[in-house]
């Protein structure tokens, strides 16, 4: 357990009616405990039914579990309190979005823009959305309804080892292309970490240009529970690979390279 | 102000960062305000913009941290960006602080890996 | 979607370079008066006015602390505050002093912006035309050359 959390959970056993309980349960959803930041958000609703940040907080985490309609709920009753509140929209344009109503997506994007100008999330959906429109189709692409069922199209790397748990390919705008990736809690995690890879991946490039290194190749991390290798399966193309800690890093570069291989026939293979 | 001590602290930074330029290959080493991406300390060659590493690796060590913690695999506690003509690796100490070297390319990351970790345990 | 825009067309370029590398929210090019030279992130004039008056008036108070110190005038001012960080420097230009008030989020860090705002003050001295000759600054044409600004930042 982290200090930041146990230092939040003290504060919430001292004084349960603390409004900490949202920065806590903020803080388990990035850990991907999905189920205890779910118990400390309902716990916390309960004592404070009238916190729009809690409900939205609670509806993101409905989302995480699949229950789509019980976010929509969450994210209308926010409105209905706070008719300018970001998250709300956010969530909502999401939801409308993945349902192929582009007309109320744009409209609860751009209600959020409103709240937050700069926000970069909004931003980029809002590009998404218009780029849909622009494409000549008021209906967005098929999306699938779970998080869950992304993991079952390993497309670009089927037979290879943990392809529909550990392994993504994504495009340099944070979509996932194909692959899968579980959390250890065994919950899909794939489309948060490809949103998060668009941006390591400007941030290798601009490091590598400033600091006049050539191209860059591959980025290891090793964490707590477990390695991450990336690099590059085609330019601007990412590959992702998380093994746990008995996996050593070099090792993940030769699997990386093999899947590589298969990824870059795969693209191949997609282009008309 | 305490010169005397800023003096003291300086030249255990520097002690410490001369187990890290030792490695062969590395160009340089820095301690880094991991939030800010200042540069706390640092030993590095002519030509290495210290400012330049301190910032980008700060921000690419956040981006990571992120990137691990939605993966659900916990806090890094070793970076390594592999390019070209160069590499980076960063090994995040107790108090937020990053210890960061930059080197050639064909640097033994084994050996720098152990030597930022030994940096961080000691500041730690 | 861009919410750029500029009075002079020749700090687009810089500008649009800075906010890229740097991953601000919020810029504000202007002079130590606050008329605004260029702004990005900014949707409304209000916002711009407010924030030009502010910038300046951080500067102006600043330099005369600096000035009670005996101290050189201080070049950047950095705030850090939870989600945002505000970054407020001054710089010398062949159209003489300007500002830069510089808003970055958590995608971004006080280390990046200063590391990016050198190349910004580069580039824009590269970028800058020779000067005409200036003529005194009289209240009215003050105004009017705000309101000519702004509506120039916010033209649809």
């Amino acid at each position: 357990m982290s200090d930041d959390i146990r230092a939040m959970t003290s504060e919430l056993a001292r004084d349960p009616g603390s409004l900490v309980f949202i920065p806590l349960g903020e803080a388990l959803r990035a850990r991907g405990q999905i189920e205890a930041a779910r118990k400390v958000i309902r716990a916390g609703l309960e004592r404070n039914p009238d916190s729009t940040d809690a409900h939205d907080l609670h509806a993101r985490l409905l989302v995480d579990v699949g229950d789509l309609e019980g976010a929509e709920r969450e994210w209308s009753l926010v409105l209905s309190a706070d008719a300018r509140h970001l998250g709300a929209h956010k969530g909502l344009g999401f939801l409308c979005y993945r349902r192929g109503d582009v007309d109320g997506a744009l409209d609860h994007l751009e209600l959020a823009l409103s709240v937050d100008p700069a926000d970069p999330n909004v931003l980029q959906a809002l590009q998404t959305v218009r780029g849909v429109v622009a494409e000549g189709g008021r209906s967005a692409p098929a999306v699938p309804a779970r998080h869950g069922e992304m993991a079952a199209d390993t497309g670009p790397f089927s037979g290879v080892e943990g392809a529909d748990r550990a392994m993504l390919l994504v495009d340099p705008r944070g979509r996932v292309l194909g692959g899968g990736l579980r959390n250890p809690a065994g919950i899909e995690v794939a489309e948060t970490v490809a949103a998060q890879l668009a941006g390591v991946s400007q941030e290798a490039e601009r490091t590598v240009r400033v600091l006049e290194l050539g191209e860059w190749s591959s980025i290891v991390a090793e964490a707590a529970d477990g390695n991450m290798f990336l690099c590059q399966a085609l330019p601007d193309t990412i590959l992702l690979l998380v093994r746990d800690r008995s996996v050593p890093p070099a090792r993940m570069q030769v699997i990386a390279e093999k899947a590589a291989e298969q990824a870059r026939a795969w693209i191949a293979g997609q282009t008309p | 102000m305490d010169r005397g001590a800023d003096a003291v602290t300086g030249i255990r930074f520097r002690r410490l960062l001369d187990q890290v330029t030792r490695v062969r290959g590395v160009r340089g080493a820095l301690l880094v305000a991991g939030e800010d991406g200042l540069v706390v300390a640092e030993a590095v060659m002519e030509g290495v913009r210290a400012n330049a590493v301190a910032a980008l690796t700060g921000s690419l060590a956040r981006r990571m941290r992120r990137t691990a913690d939605a993966a659900g695999i916990g806090f890094p506690h070793f970076l390594h960006l592999q390019a070209t003509t160069g590499a980076i690796c960063a090994v995040p100490a107790a108090d937020g602080t990053l210890v960061v070297a930059i080197a050639d390319a064909e640097v033994n990351v084994g050996l720098l890996r152990l030597a930022l970790l030994k940096v961080a345990e000691v500041m730690a | 979607m861009s919410t750029m825009r500029a009075v002079e067309g020749w700090t687009v370029k810089p500008l649009e370079r800075f906010v890229n590398e740097a991953g601000a929210r919020l810029t504000l090019l202007m002079t130590p008066a606050g008329q605004v030279l260029a702004q990005f992130g900014f949707t409304r004039a209000v916002d711009v006015m407010a924030a030009a008056a502010l910038g300046a008036a951080i500067v102006s108070s600043t330099a005369e602390i600096a000035r009670l110190l005996e101290e050189p005038q201080f070049s950047a001012l950095n705030h850090q505050g939870l989600r945002h960080g505000i970054f407020v420097a001054g710089f010398d230009s062949p159209r003489g002093r300007l500002l830069a008030l510089v808003v970055y989020g958590t995608n971004s860090s006080v280390g990046l912006v200063q590391l990016f705002f050198e190349d910004f003050v580069r580039d824009l001295i590269a970028a800058c035309p020779v000067p005409e000759e200036r003529r005194p600054v009289l209240a009215e044409d003050f105004e009017r050359e705000l309101n000519q600004s702004l509506a120039s930042l916010f033209r649809s």
